[in-house]
């Protein structure tokens, strides 16, 4: 029986519990890392070898490959889920933004004002000719005007910063495409010298869990490791080491703010953009886009109708041909708004003598003042015969109800998300216990081997003894 | 079913969770400090509708009340004008009843026709009142100039006495129009007692018939009345709706409180509730290092 192999054997068992101790201690280096899979080395009997009596003596151990602990599947999960769940959260952000703009349960509110304007007109009707009245109603109306105004600058501006972001996922997915394509060329050259690639797996991993945060995504992986990746209509993006379609903007139309906004595609061969129908179904570009170009017009679109309703009846009183202002002259040609909607309405009247009060030259005559004090009650046709502030009412209980629907759903998204992100964690990640015990393993292991070359240099060194 | 848990995932299920429960209690102080329970529209849709609507209302009930105590005022200072009138109508019947008689001399008729002058005078003052610079017999104007002629001034005649305003002034209490009207035109109020009046003086300066005017006098006597009932009758509507207008307003600020308001004692039991379970959390989380292998190998 030969002893020199036992070294060997030794040797081996050094070596595994070298690399177990590393791949421990890599494991517990990245504990925190986002995206880490955990890693395990997979030992295996290096082949026996038969010695002169037949007998099979095995020859030590070797460390067959580093392993990656993943479930495809759960990632692939995951990815999907993280597209819907940034969007719900992307669209309850912009719509409790937005219904914060047209808020009317706090002062100063746009309901708050319209009350003051008719509570002033109904103290011009209490004192027709009253300075005092007379002006408290020029700066109530300008009060509303100015409400409006605000609004509409404010539902620009949220308007605005959902087409900036939007500019700037697109760049953001482009650069998440550009490192795909990269990883997927270091994955494919390290493998196929048979390197590990785990940690530039990870790395993509990240990549494509960004990438799915901007939109919608579909991967299939080649056998040497590279991934193919389509945007939820098929459109391919990245095959392998190459981007095949970058994702752009351009200009198209001008938002509330009169600027221009983007619209976003992938690009052709010449870089322009190519519409491309259900290209983001998810991910946090269809939210903005949902918002920017359907609630937020449809809130400016619903502020406008109230600003032309208030702007026409409140015209339509001033401008009466029975109406006289305080010096007596007909209002038929003096409006007191002018422009029919949120951005454009001002308060016409300038002297507040020329507020039509009356309907007749006989001093006291206060029954115009009525008529527009009136309109606080009034229900207008064009608001779905409901009140002005009944209106606004409606309007807030829809905002509400949509802000509070969509973060109903950015909740249970994000619950779901946890939840399969908890799966994942259960395969890939790193638990601390294990992988001290993985360490004590891999160090009583390498006690062990140590000894085994100890002992077998012992014997060897008895042997050189007898020889001497 | 999960076999088996990451350090992260343990410390992101403590992060998340006790995010969660700081935001509460965040929240929480928030509706205490600001009393309010509704602090965004999507806290309670329907609540900020009604809010909204609540507050629509409460300043429509406001300015009701505040044009019903204003009516209350004017129509009490147009019925203190008419009861004084009254009183100078009852004095020139008087008169009248004493020189029909045909018994006193012509200087005791010349001082009664003095008298009934003043009266004149004095009906003329009354239909010229004013409340606040307004003239009550004369629509209401600001500043207006008298609405009845002085009866010294020359080619005065009680019929053509009322140059003022012939508008009748009203005052919105209510949905949909509904109003109260706060003045008479002041002709109509006084033209007759004034007409009346001048006939008496008019009898007593030619020794005419004085007896005559005594039916004038009554008949102006009854028309005064009648304005002062409907006076009173509008005055009785407004304390009325002023009184049902503070009622709807209490209930209304009511249904807005239910909406809007926080209730303390829930709230108040809410924070503590938080608060524990944040506390427990945090010990939780200190317990972890405890049940780590590092901690236990003394590494």
């Amino acid at each position: 029986m030969a002893l020199l192999p036992a070294l060997d054997i030794g040797r081996s068992g050094l070596l595994a519990a070298e690399m177990g101790l590393n791949v421990a201690g890599n494991n517990i280096a990245n504990v925190n890392t986002p995206g880490y899979s955990r890693q395990r080395v997979a030992l295996g009997a290096i082949e026996p070898y038969a010695d002169g009596t037949g007998a099979l003596i095995g020859r030590g151990v070797r460390v067959r490959s580093i392993e990656q602990v993943v479930d495809p599947l759960l990632d692939r999960r995951l990815r999907s889920l993280i597209s819907d769940q940034r969007q719900s959260a992307s669209r309850s952000d912009q719509l409790e933004r937005l219904a914060g703009v047209l808020s009317d349960i706090d002062e100063p509110s746009l309901a708050g004002a319209v009350g003051a304007f008719f509570d002033a007109a109904d103290a011009v009707a209490r004192n027709p000719n009253g300075g005092a009245e007379r002006e408290t109603l020029l700066g109530a109306a300008r009060s509303v005007a100015a409400e409006l105004n605000r609004r509409n600058t404010g539902l620009g501006q949220l308007q605005r910063g959902a087409d900036d972001r939007l500019v700037a996922l697109v760049r953001e997915g482009n650069d998440a495409l550009q490192r795909i394509a990269d990883l997927n060329v270091s994955i494919a050259d390290a493998e196929s010298t048979g390197q590990s690639a785990n940690s530039l797996r990870d790395e993509r991993e990240t990549a494509l869990k960004d990438l799915a945060q901007t939109l919608g995504i579909g991967v299939t992986e080649y056998p040497n490791g590279t991934v193919r990746v389509a945007a939820e209509n098929g459109v391919v993006l990245v095959d392998a080491g190459v981007v095949t379609r970058q994702l752009t903007t351009q200009t198209s139309g001008n938002g509330i703010d009169g600027l221009p906004l983007h619209e976003a595609g992938v690009a052709d061969a010449n870089g322009n953009l190519l519409a491309v129908p259900g290209l983001f179904r998810r991910g946090e570009i269809a939210a903005l886009l949902d918002v920017r170009d359907g609630d937020i017009p449809e809130a400016q679109a619903n502020l406008d109708t109230l600003a032309s309703s208030l702007a026409s009846a409140v015209n339509a009183v001033q401008q009466d041909v029975s109406a006289v202002d305080q010096d007596g002259g007909s209002t038929v040609a003096v409006p007191f708004f002018t422009g029919t909607t949120a951005a454009a309405i001002a308060v016409a009247i300038t002297d507040p003598r020329r507020i039509a009060a009356a309907r007749s030259a006989q001093p006291g005559d206060n029954q115009n003042a009525l008529a527009l004090a009136d309109l606080r009650t009034t229900a207008q046709s064009a608001l779905g015969d409901t009140t002005f502030q009944g209106y606004l009412a409606a309007e807030q209980a829809r905002l509400g109800q949509d802000a509070a629907q969509a973060e109903d759903i950015a909740r249970a998204s994000a619950l779901l998300s946890e939840q399969v992100q908890a799966q994942r964690d259960a395969v890939s990640g790193v638990n601390l216990n294990e992988e001290m015990t993985n360490l004590l393993k891999a160090q009583r292991a390498f006690q062990a081997a140590a000894r085994v070359i100890s002992v077998a240099d012992n014997v060897l060194g008895e042997l050189m003894g007898l020889v001497r | 079913m999960i076999g088996r848990v990451s350090d992260a995932n343990t410390f992101e299920f403590f992060q998340r969770r006790s995010v969660q429960v700081q935001v509460d209690i965040r929240r929480l102080q928030e509706q205490i400090l600001s009393g309010r329970r509704l602090l965004a529209s999507s806290d309670d849709p329907l609540a900020a509708g009604q809010v909204v609507r609540s507050n629509a209302s409460l300043q429509a009930l406001a300015q009701w009340d505040e044009n019903s105590e204003f009516g209350v005022e004017v129509l009490h200072a147009q019925d203190q004008s008419l009861g004084e009138a009254n009183d100078l109508l009852v004095r020139a019947e008087e008169i009248a009843s004493q020189m029909a008689s045909g018994l006193y001399s012509p200087a005791q008729r010349a001082a009664a026709r003095e008298e009934v002058h003043g009266i004149l005078q004095g009906l003329t003052t009354l239909g010229n009142s004013e409340l606040a610079g307004r003239r009550l017999f004369s629509g209401l104007a600001l500043d207006a100039p008298e609405p009845f002629t002085d009866p010294d001034a020359s080619g005065y005649t009680a019929a053509a006495a009322f140059t003022g305003s012939t508008h009748e002034f009203e005052t919105t209490i209510g949905n949909g129009g509904d109003r109260v009207r706060l003045t008479t035109n002041g002709g109509t109020v006084f033209g007759g007692a004034l007409q009346a009046v001048e006939a008496l003086e008019q009898a007593l300066a030619t020794n005419g018939d004085v007896g005559g005017t005594l039916a004038g006098l009554g008949t102006a006597r009854d028309g005064l009345a009648a304005e002062r009932a409907s006076v009173g009758a509008r005055q009785a509507q407004l304390t009325t709706r002023a009184s049902q207008v503070k009622g709807l307003t209490a209930q209304e600020a009511s249904v807005r409180a239910d909406a809007r308001d926080a209730d303390f004692v829930v709230v108040a039991t809410q924070l503590a509730q938080a608060q524990t379970a944040l506390q427990a959390l945090l010990a939780a989380a200190a317990q972890m290092k405890d049940n780590s292998l590092v901690g236990l190998l003394q590494l």
